[in-house]
């Protein structure tokens, strides 16, 4: 088990730069998460780390240990590939027994070794069935039992869930949790579901475009975006293009179409923002501490358990996520709405190239 | 710990320098580029030169001379004759437009057959369901095995005044009031044909088989059909397939031997590069001749300018594969009554007349005579007696089994090494790779065999290794003929094994902690082993049959001559011989049915043996 820390690695793939310089310390025992969508970088830095490629410059460490151009066999960063990459000429017990043998230990210590990785999956009892003959899901445990079997410095899943059912990824997420805290191991994970990213990890960092956006516990990136993609990315919100027109002190005043927002915290100094609201923040009745607008009800979607509503204000749509209550049973298409938000749930980003 | 090498990278696509995969990328190319290359090179040097000085002088003398270029030709093309009994005979022997031209219009003319009817059937095969169809199957891979001599014998016989056509159509059916004699380049080009358009059928099949359904559903319900359908639709992305197809024969016809060789009875047969070439080497052995090298660099231009042409054709329409993958229900249905009796009345007819030459193989095995007539007297197991009991055509035997197995050693070794390096790795030469490996089906045969004579004569004079010498002994240049000239099957067969088996399976290897060599050994080689296994079975069984150095090189020692080179000795000598050579024909058939079988069943590969792309 190891911490690892990636300082300014630059990786490019003939003209295209994958990552631009990146720089991550994933800790001792964590599960750490790379979220962002395809093409971010994101596989390209756990292949770098699993030693499957190499940086064209910028330092990647175990502990203390400069691994950078260290062979994938000699680092002990064991993947888990999104396909499995299973052999299919093997039987489950010779997957998972291959490592240990290439490490030529004693046929009992090997037997030893892969009774208790398939307990642990809960594979016990198909060691002599062939890849093929197994589920998705089964493949998926032999994949992580190979890769465990061998007691990793630090285990690598790339995007693990991706080819399973719903029901099935669930199951799995879970199962991997519970693995990961009953061995205490270090474990990267490459995703672009966010909210899988969110069940699962301690830390996440979110990449874009080669780069690595913020890092943080769920909770942080969720509440405290610090970035406008990185706003954006996490779960349906609201962005609205604005304009600073006012500064007192570390508060601002901005401007979208004819609103005016006051008092809200922005302390950059780009006047051109993005205003970020969770439609979950915002109430159609009067509270505390409220910037209030007020404009034309587009849409009301009834979802169940809760229901949103979508207001037009200029030609800006921004969407209210509520319960149903009796503010909202008042409401009809194109009738009046308006939309009360705690300045302190209202963020204020500089606004991004995106 | 090693540093990245940046040069390691570009050229072989590895980042941290690897001995194991600098050898995939540098021994197949260097083999290639001295046993394929340079031959070629040593012989444009002599071709070049005259007097010690750089000179088109053979290329004009060549060019200019009525002999190889005649315009305009020379003699009838058909002409009548009537015999003493009365019989009115039709001789159909082409006309003589010079060796060059003839070569060119003979292997044109075999394409243009050999296209016409490889598509017609491949499209019947594709798209109908018929009774029968099953036997039209495999009898369309009959025509593909390959008999030299032997086969060209048979059409010979099939097309004398008194032969098996003049019988069906003169004596029985009564179809036609003259006798049809077929000889002389015509003779040439119709056993060529016969022979080769299996080749366009099983590419062009393929390709129809591979074209996505809702395509052509799509044109019919837009209101298109029948012909405007085929024209507009189905043809035209079939075509990058045909034209593969053809663009072989085209080769094959070019370079062949046999044909010219059993048919130079008349010596407008022999009026064809391909012969010109072989029987000036026999003829002023010894000499380096700078004519048959300007001639033999003529040759290789036509069919090197064939071969890159339809590269390029076919890489930039390689759109019959691109609609979305997965399997689908290939368009299948019943003939209608017109078409039914196509099928049964012209194509079935002339199917049978293309297997007949196989057929005619194992008659003439077994035949106690059969010289005249249009079916053999009586049955015999003399000659494949004398096949295992005479001392030459068992030691014949035996060179080609050695030759050709230790051809494939070299075989599976360059395959499996070039496959690895050009299709795991993204250095420079993987392309290169790519493209030579396959280069050797672009050059025919008879010109590796003077390459290899100029530049083994001239680097290595007086040893075993020079064909000039006394002590020459042909094992080592037959040897690396066969390896070069029949490596594009195994390699072809390999490379798509190799792009079965997905990467990470390997990558999952070197990052539990195998090395480079455990990956390859316990992972990769296992998955591929049944390909590794079908594509050196397939270069076996054709070393085998191999011609055109094995008669030219190989025929130069007899003690150490190979089976085809026996073969063509014995054609050309008395009677009762040609039966040795068809029961060594009758051999090299099983030997190539047992191969295909074994591929097809083994290794799941269908039409995997002979093809461009």
């Amino acid at each position: 088990m190891v911490s690892v820390r990636l300082k300014d690695v630059v990786k490019t793939f003939g003209e295209t730069v994958a990552l631009k310089g990146i720089s991550l310390e994933i800790q001792h025992g964590e599960l750490f998460t790379l979220l962002g969508p395809s093409g971010c970088g994101k596989s390209t830095t756990l292949r770098i780390i699993a030693g499957l490629d190499f940086p064209d410059s910028g330092v990647v460490s175990f502990d203390e240990d400069d691994v950078t151009y260290l062979s994938s066999s000699e680092r002990g960063a064991v993947l888990v590939f999104q396909n499995y990459a299973l052999w299919p000429h093997m039987s489950v017990y010779d997957n998972v027994a291959y490592g240990l043998k290439i490490k030529k230990l004693p046929k009992e210590e090997i037997d030893k070794k892969v009774k208790w990785a398939l307990e642990l999956v809960r594979l016990t009892g198909l060691e002599d069935r062939y890849p093929t003959q197994l589920s998705g899901g089964q493949q998926q445990r032999v994949a992580i039992a190979r890769a465990l079997v061998v007691e990793p410095r630090i285990l690598l899943l790339d995007e693990p869930l991706s080819n399973l059912d719903a029901k099935l990824r669930l199951e799995m997420r879970s199962e991997i949790r519970r693995i990961q805290r009953e061995l205490g191991i270090t474990v990267l994970y490459v995703t672009h579901d966010q909210e899988e990213a969110m069940a699962i990890s301690d830390r996440i960092a979110v990449m874009n475009v080669g780069t690595v956006e913020q890092v943080g516990t769920p909770k942080d990136i969720y509440e405290s975006p610090r970035t406008e993609f990185v706003a954006s990315f996490m779960g349906k919100t609201n962005v609205i293009p604005a304009k600073v027109v006012e500064r007192k002190g570390d508060r601002v005043s901005v401007e979208f179409e004819s609103y005016r927002l006051d008092g809200l915290a922005y302390a950059e100094d780009k006047d051109d923002v993005v205003v970020v609201i969770r439609p979950e923040r915002i109430q159609l009745h009067p509270i505390e501490n409220a910037v209030s607008i007020s404009g034309k009800v587009d849409l009301i979607e009834y979802y169940g358990f809760f229901i949103e509503v979508v207001g037009m204000f200029g030609d800006t749509r921004i969407i209210a996520r509520t319960i149903s209550d009796r503010h909202v049973r008042e409401l009809k298409p194109q009738g009046e709405v308006t939309f009360y938000i705690d300045r302190d749930d209202i963020l204020v980003l500089p606004k991004q190239n995106l | 710990m090693a540093k990245v090498s940046k040069w390691s990278e570009r050229l072989f696509g590895t980042p941290l320098f690897e001995p194991l995969v600098a050898f995939s990328y540098l021994f197949p190319l260097f083999y290639l580029v001295v046993f394929l290359i340079v031959p070629v090179l040593a012989m444009l040097l002599i071709a070049f030169s005259y007097n010690g000085m750089p000179s088109f002088h053979w290329f004009k003398s060549i060019l200019s001379s009525s002999y190889y270029v005649q315009i305009p030709p020379h003699g009838d093309f058909l002409s009548k004759q009537i015999t003493a009994t009365g019989d009115t005979i039709y001789l159909l022997r082409g006309v003589d437009f010079g060796v060059i031209i003839n070569s060119l219009l003979v292997s044109t003319l075999v394409t243009i057959m050999a296209s016409l009817v490889g598509t017609i059937f491949a499209f019947i095969m594709a798209r109908y369901d018929f009774r029968g169809k099953n036997f039209f199957r495999i009898a369309l891979f009959i025509p593909l095995l390959v008999t030299p001599f032997v086969n060209a014998y048979v059409i010979k016989k099939m097309f004398l005044e008194y032969g098996l056509v003049n019988f069906i159509f003169h004596d029985i059916l009564h179809l036609i009031s003259f006798r049809l004699k077929i000889d002389g380049l015509a003779g040439v080009a119709i056993a060529q044909a016969m022979a080769y358009y299996p080749i366009v059928y099983l590419n062009a099949y393929a390709s129809f088989i591979n074209i996505d359904p809702t395509l052509e559903e799509q044109a019919e319900n837009l209101g298109s059909g029948g012909l405007h359908l085929f024209r507009t639709v189905t043809f035209p992305l079939a075509l990058p397939g045909i034209a593969a197809g053809a663009t072989l024969v085209f080769i094959f016809s070019l370079e062949d031997l046999a044909a010219p060789i059993v048919f130079q009875g008349d010596p407008l047969a022999k009026k064809l590069m391909s012969f010109q070439i072989y029987s000036k080497f026999m003829g002023q052995f010894g000499e380096r001749s700078p004519e048959i090298a300007a001639l033999s660099i003529i040759m290789l231009t036509l069919a090197i300018l064939a071969f890159l042409g339809i590269r390029k054709y076919v890489s930039l329409r390689q759109y019959a594969m691109i609609s979305k993958g997965g399997r689908w229900k290939p368009r299948v249905s019943k003939p209608k009554t017109w078409q039914a009796l196509i099928i049964y009345l012209i194509l079935l007819p002339m199917l049978l007349f293309t297997i007949f030459p196989q057929i005619g193989v194992v008659l003439l095995s077994f035949a106690k005579q059969w010289s005249v007539t249009v079916f053999p007297h009586g049955f015999t197991t003399e000659w494949v007696r004398d096949m295992v009991t005479k001392p030459e055509a068992r030691s014949a035997i035996i060179n080609s089994l050695m030759y050709s197995g230790a051809a494939v050693i070299m075989i599976i070794l360059l395959s499996v090494t070039s496959s690895y390096a050009a299709g795991r790795f993204k250095g420079a030469l993987s392309p290169i790779l790519e493209s030579i490996v396959i280069l050797p089906m672009a050059v025919p045969g008879i010109v590796i065999a003077m390459g290899y004579f100029y530049l083994f004569s001239g680097l290595f004079p007086n040893t075993p290794l020079d064909p000039i010498s006394i002590d020459f002994n042909p094992a080592f240049v037959l040897i690396l003929a066969y390896s070069i000239r029949r490596l594009p099957f195994a390699a072809r067969s390999v490379f798509a094994g190799l792009q079965q088996v997905h990467v990470s399976l390997e990558e999952a290897s070197m990052n539990l902690g195998a090395s480079r060599w455990g990956t390859i050994s316990r992972v990769l080689l296992p998955l591929i082993s049944l390909n590794v296994f079908g594509g050196s079975m397939l270069s076996f069984v054709y070393s085998m049959s191999e011609t055109s150095t094995s008669i030219t090189l190989g025929a130069l020692v007899t003690s150490r001559q190979p089976m085809t080179s026996y073969m063509a000795d014995i054609m050309m000598s008395a009677a009762g011989s040609v039966n040795i050579a068809a029961s060594l024909g009758l051999l090299l058939i099983i030997a190539q049915i047992t191969a295909i079988i074994l591929v097809n069943v083994i290794t799941k590969q269908k039409y995997a043996f002979i093809g461009l792309t």
